[in-house]
């Protein structure tokens, strides 16, 4: 019997720019990123039997119909599921989609993360939605925001490991660097260490400009089973999911030992290093979720790129630029390609086939063997961490 | 803001509750039915040690509308004098003279309200001994 399901590929990416775009609502992005997808794959749409939707906040309105809609444009009449995990919702949506294939149930399905967050122009609203990621009785209406708790966070780490404001200022300006690469991200500027460092702060030591923005996007992918492939042998480009994990934390940062390791993706990450049996060291290139400053250094200790308390100066010294040691979000990670929530999660995996391809254009990562992703909801209640390889690689 | 959620609440938001089980004997917050640590429901309800000390803080600007009224504040991680830790805002006190380890005590107050006219949320906060 085998432990592990089906052996499931990617073979189609479809992204939209990420940005605010007041001229145009979910479906609207959603069925861009969705069409880029199936012409990406060259598939007959018929073939793809369900769609699995990440979204955290579609539109203003009632929340799944964007799903549905998008659907419709896109000439299909399938079952759908509409995933929510925060701002992993993304993510959430490709692990169902990928248990759906693994599990034999279906041999070809869609993977859309949307999200349109411009909609919500009202001072303090993103907050409250950020407020369901955390706990939402006892830390948001108690007067905390995701930003805050994540200031909490940073002055442990600063505190603990004596990592310096000019360390953490390096994760957006080695981001902002790569971003400048990527024709989907929002802003394609390098910023300078000094404006990170000038800002104002928002949550101290959490500045103005240290935050991913709350934008719009979609993206999407086509998954299919091994034995799809095996029936149409004239699909190129295909790139196999080698593990796809997940895992959890408590809640709320008070019910937490220690609030300087994110307990879900060390978890997380476990289970998908010991699935391919490869270590943290055989990673070239992985897109982490850098929503602040430090989450990014979090998750590059976590994930086991670098020693617990080594990720500032690690960044700092510029190990985790493109093609040094580890290539981090070569695309410019959530910080410069933006956050729309439920798309980051798929917009990430899009970048490490990309890369894999070999598409990647000016930010294109030398020699890789393997890349990964890791998304994560709130504080890290949920991480979900997947490893892609090499086209002839198999699980 | 949603009236039946502010009525079912403001026992344990207004007195600051938890939860002692009678089986495991461990202390947790906040209220529930079940202890998380042994799962029986043979649990009483307890009441929150009133001082602590901080353990993590920050400042917060930019928060919600219902609690803009309130802002800048201060929020931090107190454990209280019972081992039990929660998140709290640190109020009547300058960020800059905030350190780990101030000793606090709980006072009742309002956390969030709706507009001129709506309704008003209450709960602890701290303040310096």
């Amino acid at each position: 019997m085998r432990m592990n399901g089906r052996n499931v590929f990617v073979i189609g990416t479809g992204l939209t720019k990420f940005g605010e775009f007041y001229d145009r609502d979910s479906t609207s992005l959603a069925t861009e990123a969705l069409n880029a997808a199936i012409n990406d794959a060259k598939i007959d749409r018929s073939s793809i039997k369900s769609a699995y939707f990440g979204s955290m906040t579609s539109n203003s309105s009632p929340h799944s119909v964007f799903s549905s809609k998008c659907l419709r444009e896109c000439n299909m009449s399938i079952p759908y599921t509409r995933v929510e995990a925060g701002n992993a919702s993304g993510a959430a949506a490709f692990h169902q989609a990928y248990i759906s294939l693994a599990s034999g149930i279906y041999d070809c399905v869609a993977v859309i993360g949307s999200e349109k967050l411009s909609d919500f122009v009202k001072n303090g609203t993103i907050e409250k939605i950020l407020g369901s990621t955390i706990d939402y009785q006892w830390e948001y209406e108690i007067g905390a925001t995701l930003t805050s708790l994540y200031a909490l966070i940073t002055k442990a780490h600063m505190r603990e490991f004596h990592t310096t404001m000019e360390q953490l200022a390096s994760v957006p300006v080695k981001n902002h660097k790569n971003g400048k690469e990527n024709p989907h991200a929002q802003f394609r500027r390098e910023i300078p260490l000094d404006r990170f460092l000038s800002a104002k702060r928002i949550s101290d030591p959490i500045g103005r400009f240290d935050l991913a923005t709350h934008c719009d996007g979609s993206s999407a992918l086509i998954l299919v089973s091994e034995e799809y492939l095996e029936r149409n042998s004239e699909i190129k480009n295909k790139i196999p999911i080698l593990s796809s994990e997940h895992s959890t934390d408590v809640l709320a940062l008070h019910h937490r030992e220690s609030l300087t390791q994110i307990k879900s993706t060390v978890t997380a990450a476990k289970k998908a290093f010991a699935k391919v049996g490869i270590e943290p060291t055989d990673i070239a290139v992985a897109e982490v979720h850098d929503a602040f400053p430090i989450s990014e250094i979090l998750a590059i200790e976590d994930l086991g790129f670098f020693e617990k308390g080594e990720g500032g100066n690690a960044t700092e010294a510029g190990l985790t630029q493109l093609n040094n040691k580890i290539s981090i979000n070569p695309s410019g990670g959530l910080k410069a390609r933006g956050d729309p929530f439920g798309a980051t999660g798929i917009a990430q995996i899009v970048e490490i086939v990309e890369q894999l391809r070999g598409r990647a254009d000016k930010r294109q990562v030398s020699e890789i063997e393997y890349g990964l992703t890791h998304n994560i909801m709130g504080t890290g209640v949920l991480a979900y961490v997947n490893i892609f390889g090499q086209e002839e690689m198999k699980q | 803001m949603e009236p039946p959620k502010i009525w079912r609440e403001k026992r344990q938001k207004y007195l600051a509750l938890g939860i002692s089980c009678k089986k495991c004997g461990k202390r947790s917050f906040p209220l529930s039915e079940y202890c998380p640590y042994c799962g029986t429901n043979d649990v009483e309800e307890y009441r929150l040690a009133e001082t602590g000390k901080i353990l993590y803080f920050t400042n917060v600007s930019m928060t919600s509308d219902e609690m803009a009224f309130n802002a800048p504040y201060c929020l931090g991680i107190i454990e209280l004098n019972d081992g039990i830790k929660v998140t709290g805002q640190i109020i009547d006190c300058d960020y800059k003279d905030l350190r780990k380890g101030m000793e606090v005590k709980m006072v009742f107050r309002i956390l969030a309200r709706d507009g001129h006219e709506g309704l008003i949320k209450y709960g602890f906060k701290f303040t310096s001994m």
